[in-house]
C-alpha cells in the first residue's frame, strides 16, 4: 500500500474544489448543494482518490463486482446519521438498489474508491449487496431471458 | 477479516416491498477513441449515460506499466455506462471503455462475469482494437466485432477487415449504426446469439487453431492475462 494515510480517513478535508484552477480566486458557493448533486462533474483533482478510502485500495470486507447491487439495510437508514461525508452519501443513495458502478457515477467519486467504501459499509451492515452469481455469464437461459428481454425494445 | 464470505445469492433484500435489486448482467462494449462507444451505449440506455472514472491501484500498477513514468501510479479512465431493465428481476448493465491497452488495468473488472463484448471498430483505425480482440480472445470472453457505420458507408469489405483482425471464422462481423438504436439493439442481440452459442456448446471447437497470423499486423498486447489478479 504506497497511499499515506491521513490521520482521519472519514475527514478527507473540504477541498472540493480544485484550488489551482483558472477562475478559482472567487470563493466556492456558499451555501452547500444537496449531497447527491455536488458533483456532477467530478472534480477530486486536487485530492488523490483513495485518500477517501484512507489509502486502502481494498475493503476490509468482500471485493464487489462493478455491477453489483447495492441496497441500504435497515441499520443503515436507522444509523446513517452518524455516518460522515461519502459513506453517508452512499447509503442515502441506495435506498433503491443500484450497482456499484451507479453510484459512483452519481457521486462524482472514482469506482474504485466506491467499490472500497461500499465493501466497508456491507461489512459493517449499513449496506446489503447482491452480487452476480459465478456462471451466470455463461448460463443460458440467462442469456436468452436478456434476448427476450432485447427483442422487446422497439 | 470478512474477506471468505461466501457471495450473497439471490435472496431478498432486508427493506423488502420495492427495494428488490435485480440481478445484473452485464455486456462490454470496447473500442478505441472516437468510434462510437458513448454514442452506442446512449443509443439505447434507458438513462442518461453516466461517465465514471476508475483509478489505478497500485496492484494494477505492475499491469498497466507507466513505462517511461515509473513515478506515475495513477491512471485516470472514464467509463460509461448504461442500463437496460430486461424485467424486474434482471437488469443488463453497458460498460463502455476504451480499448486502449494502457486502461487495460480495468479489464478484468469489467469482462469477469460479462454475458459478451461488442469491440466496435472504425475501418480507418483498425488497430485501435487490436488490444481489446487481443484481450477477449485471450479470457475467452464471447465477443462480436462491430464496424459503425459513420456516414452509412462501409470502407472496407467484411470479409477483408475479418482477414486484416486475424479472427476465427465463428466471431460474427457486424455493421451498425451507433445512433439508431434498433441497430444497437441489433448488435447487442448478436453478441448474445453469439455468447449463447458458446456457451450451449455449439461451438467447442478447443484447442482450437492457432488464427492465421499475417507477419506482425496484430502487434502482441502488453498485458499478460495470466498476470491479472483475477485469472483463476
Amino acid at each position: 500500500m504506497t497511499g499515506n494515510p491521513p490521520d482521519n480517513p472519514d475527514q478527507p478535508g473540504a477541498a472540493r474544489v480544485r484550488p489551482y484552477l483558472p477562475g478559482a480566486e472567487q470563493p466556492p458557493p456558499p451555501q452547500q448543494p444537496a449531497p447527491h448533486e455536488y458533483q456532477q462533474t467530478p472534480d477530486h483533482g486536487a485530492l488523490r482518490p483513495y485518500l477517501l478510502t484512507g489509502g486502502r485500495v481494498s475493503s476490509t470486507g468482500v471485493a464487489l463486482e462493478i455491477e453489483a447491487q447495492v441496497v441500504t439495510t435497515e441499520l443503515g437508514q436507522a444509523t446513517r446519521e452518524g455516518l460522515a461525508y461519502e459513506k453517508r452519501d452512499i447509503v442515502e443513495l441506495c435506498d433503491a438498489p443500484l450497482s456499484v458502478a451507479e453510484t459512483a457515477a452519481r457521486l462524482g467519486l472514482h469506482i474504485g474508491v466506491v467499490r472500497v467504501l461500499v465493501g466497508d459499509l456491507v461489512a459493517l451492515g449499513h449496506l446489503a449487496v447482491l452480487r452476480p452469481e459465478v456462471g451466470l455469464a455463461s448460463d443460458v437461459e440467462t442469456i436468452e431471458k436478456v434476448i427476450r428481454g432485447l427483442q422487446a425494445i422497439s | 477479516m470478512d474477506s471468505k464470505r461466501s457471495p450473497e445469492r439471490a435472496q431478498p433484500v432486508a427493506g423488502g416491498e420495492g427495494r428488490r435489486a435485480p440481478v445484473p448482467v452485464k455486456i462490454v462494449i470496447a473500442g478505441g477513441f472516437g468510434v462510437g462507444k458513448t454514442t452506442t451505449v446512449g443509443a439505447i440506455s434507458e438513462i442518461t449515460p453516466l461517465t465514471t472514472e476508475a483509478v489505478m491501484t497500485s496492484v494494477a500498477a505492475e499491469i498497466d506499466r507507466t513505462g517511461a513514468v515509473p513515478e506515475k501510479t495513477t491512471t485516470t479512465v472514464a467509463l460509461d455506462l448504461g442500463c437496460i431493465t430486461i424485467d424486474p428481476s434482471l437488469k443488463l448493465y453497458l460498460f463502455g471503455t476504451p480499448g486502449q491497452d494502457r486502461f487495460g488495468f480495468m479489464w478484468p473488472d469489467l469482462s469477469l462475469g460479462a454475458l459478451g463484448a461488442l469491440v466496435i471498430c472504425d475501418t480507418r483505425r483498425l488497430d485501435s482494437c487490436y488490444p481489446a480482440i487481443d484481450y477477449f480472445e485471450k479470457i475467452e470472453l464471447p465477443f462480436v466485432v462491430a464496424l459503425n457505420l459513420f456516414d452509412g458507408t462501409l470502407a472496407h469489405d467484411l470479409a477483408d477487415v475479418r482477414w486484416a483482425l486475424a479472427i476465427r471464422e465463428q466471431i460474427p462481423v457486424i455493421t451498425f449504426d451507433a445512433r439508431d438504436r434498433l441497430s444497437v439493439r441489433d448488435a447487442l442481440l448478436a453478441v448474445l446469439h453469439h455468447a449463447r452459442d458458446v456457451s450451449s456448446g455449439k461451438e467447442r471447437a478447443r484447442p482450437r487453431p492457432a488464427p492465421i497470423r499475417t507477419g506482425d499486423s496484430r502487434p502482441s498486447l502488453r498485458i499478460a492475462a495470466s498476470d491479472h489478479p483475477y485469472r483463476r
